[in-house]
């Protein structure tokens, strides 16, 4: 088992008598991508400005690459690289002086900007001021900031939001390039398909704690409810909606009676989302 | 501090005050600005009382004038002289009537006509009044019952006023550095504004790098600015070092104010708002330098009247660092409090 790139033992923190961290426990492996989710005002943020060296916990510890971060922040920014939600480049520059301010404030030696910008398809685009670029343009570039120094922990805020299906789909597999390379991500998102789809594990924060952290597969093991759904034709030849509750000992019954007794149009499996599963756990939907 | 980050830091803060063409316009305009005004201005004194006079008989003892500070002209009518006196052509204008001395000799009073310009200062009318005085003692033979000797506190001037430009030269240079104040802390501001300072602080810069950075860029362009501006107003060809160093001195007081402001501000606007107020603040010294008299005691208070009297008295006068140390030693204290001021609350701000 690889070992873990991110622990947080008993994290806490509190705004005045608001408590937007609750003493959390959570490790991420080496190379593997967690899917930190949950509504706004959960703690999410409040957490990766922990982790990355932003807010000093008032209780607890964070620790990365084996580093306590309060105590060497400065080492451990120096491996790891951060894309933020909202976009905070220097838009008076150009994409290639972007990337050479922060790839000198790293101490990168050897950097192919042409190449990492070609990498999230802003090749021919280098030297165009920020200002000029559309949002999906600007976020590419975010990412790219990201990726500069070569990170072995990444964290990613809501790095997909917004973005056209192209933009989201180029983001998506440049995390899994870079986990494929070894890096460690942690991918805050409110996108409950790209959790599913890219995360390794996910994490549910709510109300400054964490109510779930598994793989995605397991929590829908343990919290979701599988079902087939059919759509039938009757007498009339209108349309109805048949549901069996799978893994029960009525269900191949069910099935049977289905088929035999009814005109089946369609059918199709259906397994719990993480968004069913998150409301399940806090009765709260992600996107409050 | 790590200096690669700094310099990283200041080139780029470097290149985006340039790109920023509100700035980099108003920089530009305003050297360009304050050097015209320089060179406008009267680059000589005239230190003369001029009068015209209109005597049909001209009493001796006009003739016994002293040559400095006073000299008359003679018109030939009354009505030239009323005409040249609206004119400004004279600070002043006298009409004799032409029994003047028939009635001296008979010891009746002649009636002398002054004549002066509307807008003629009340100093210039008492000094014109009390010389017609003086001048009918002297002709009736009755000098006044006193002796007066004269005596200048300070360095007598008569004779080498300051040119009205070079008085104004502390001025341009407090106006020129303290613009500084504004395109710094709009950088400052913007960094917080567009979160690029929060981009900055996860990387391995840390707080003390970003602001070694951007108090070099202030320091170094209101330096740069006020130093070129010197030298081309000949403002740096007496006491150069004494110059440079106030201005220095100078250029780190409008960083710690440019702190300052960026920590009271928001966005652009209130940069401009704080800053206007602060500028505005920092040129009332020099005014006292401009006008002397029109400002009290009080303006000492003002950090500003330590480098506007310093780069006065040693541009101007040729004072050495004897005459100007305790004036620098307090512009330093000033800088102290004023950066330490300045970072402390804009560390509140980015932290």
């Amino acid at each position: 088992m690889a070992p873990d790139a991110i622990v947080a033992e008993e994290l806490a923190y509190w705004y005045g008598e608001l408590v937007a961290v609750d003493h959390i426990n959570f490790n991420v492996a080496e190379g593997e991508i967690l899917g930190f989710l949950g509504p706004n005002g959960a703690g999410k943020t409040t957490t990766v400005k922990m982790l990355t060296g932003q807010l000093k916990p008032k209780a607890g510890r964070a620790m990365l690459l084996g580093m306590d971060v309060a105590h060497y922040p400065q080492k451990v920014q120096g491996e790891i690289g951060v894309c933020f939600e909202n976009t905070n480049l220097y838009e008076r520059m150009s994409a290639l002086e972007n990337l050479r301010l922060f790839a000198r404030l790293f101490g990168v030696r050897s950097f192919d900007a042409y190449a990492l910008l070609e990498r999230v398809g802003l090749a021919g685009r280098e030297k165009d001021r920020v200002e000029n670029y559309s949002k999906g343009l600007k976020q590419r570039l975010m990412v790219a900031r990201a990726l500069v120094s070569r990170p072995q922990i990444l964290f990613l805020d809501e790095p997909t939001s917004g973005l056209d299906p192209t933009s989201a789909e180029a983001i998506r597999n440049i995390i899994l390039e870079e986990r494929e390379r070894g890096a460690t991500i942690f991918l805050t998102t409110h996108d409950m398909m790209e959790a599913d789809k890219l995360s390794d594990r996910v994490a549910f924060m709510n109300q400054g704690k964490i109510v779930a952290l598994d793989t995605p597969h397991n929590l829908k093991q343990q919290y979701g409810r599988r079902a087939l759904k059919a759509e039938v034709s009757n007498e009339s030849g209108e349309l109805e909606m048949r549901e069996i509750t799978l893994d029960t000992p009525r269900t191949p019954e069910a099935i049977h009676e289905l088929f035999a007794q009814e005109k089946v149009v369609t059918i199709h499996s259906e397994e719990a989302t993480l968004e069913d599963i998150f409301i399940k756990l806090t009765g709260r939907r992600l996107t409050e | 501090m790590n200096f690669r980050i700094i310099r990283a830091l200041v080139a780029k803060d470097l290149s985006l005050f340039f790109r920023n063409r509100f700035y980099a316009l108003v920089t530009a305009l305003g050297i360009v600005t304050y050097i015209t005004i320089y060179l406008v201005m009267p680059g000589s004194v005239d230190e003369k009382l001029e009068i015209g006079l209109y005597a049909p008989v001209v009493p001796p003892v006009l003739e016994q004038l002293p040559e400095e500070g006073v000299e008359i002209q003679a018109v030939e009518s009354e009505e030239a002289l009323i005409e040249a006196v609206i004119e400004g052509q004279y600070a002043a204008g006298m009409a004799l009537p032409a029994d003047i001395m028939d009635k001296f000799a008979s010891g009746q009073k002649p009636q002398i006509t002054l004549y002066f310009h509307a807008d003629a200062p009340e100093e210039v009318k008492d000094a014109v009044e009390f010389l017609i005085r003086e001048l009918a003692y002297l002709q009736t033979g009755q000098p006044l019952a006193i002796e007066t000797s004269v005596e200048i506190l300070g360095r007598d001037m008569l004779g080498e006023q300051i040119p009205p430009r070079d008085r104004m030269r502390p001025l341009l240079a407090l106006a020129l550095i303290m613009f500084e104040t504004m395109g710094l802390a709009s950088l400052i501001s913007e960094e917080v504004e567009q979160g690029t300072a929060e981009a900055l602080l996860v990387t391995p810069t840390r707080v003390g790098d970003l602001f070694a950075a951007k108090g070099l860029m202030g320091v170094g362009l209101a330096f740069a600015q006020a130093v070129f501006f010197m030298a081309i107003v000949g403002g740096v060809s007496s006491q150069p070092l004494i110059i440079l160093t106030t201005l220095l001195l100078g250029a780190v007081l409008v960083t710690g104010a440019g702190f300052l402001i960026a920590s009271l501000s928001k966005d652009m606007m209130s940069v401009m708002a704080w800053g206007a107020v602060v500028i505005i603040i920092f040129v009332i010294p020099a005014f006292g330098i401009m006008f002397p008299g029109t400002i009290s005691g009080w303006v000492k208070v003002i950090p500003s009247y330590y480098l506007a009297d310093t780069i006065h008295q040693a541009a101007n006068f040729g004072a050495g660092w004897g005459d100007v140390w305790s004036n620098l030693l307090i512009l330093l204290g000033f800088n102290l409090v004023i950066v330490w001021g300045g970072i402390m609350a804009l560390r509140r701000k980015f932290e």
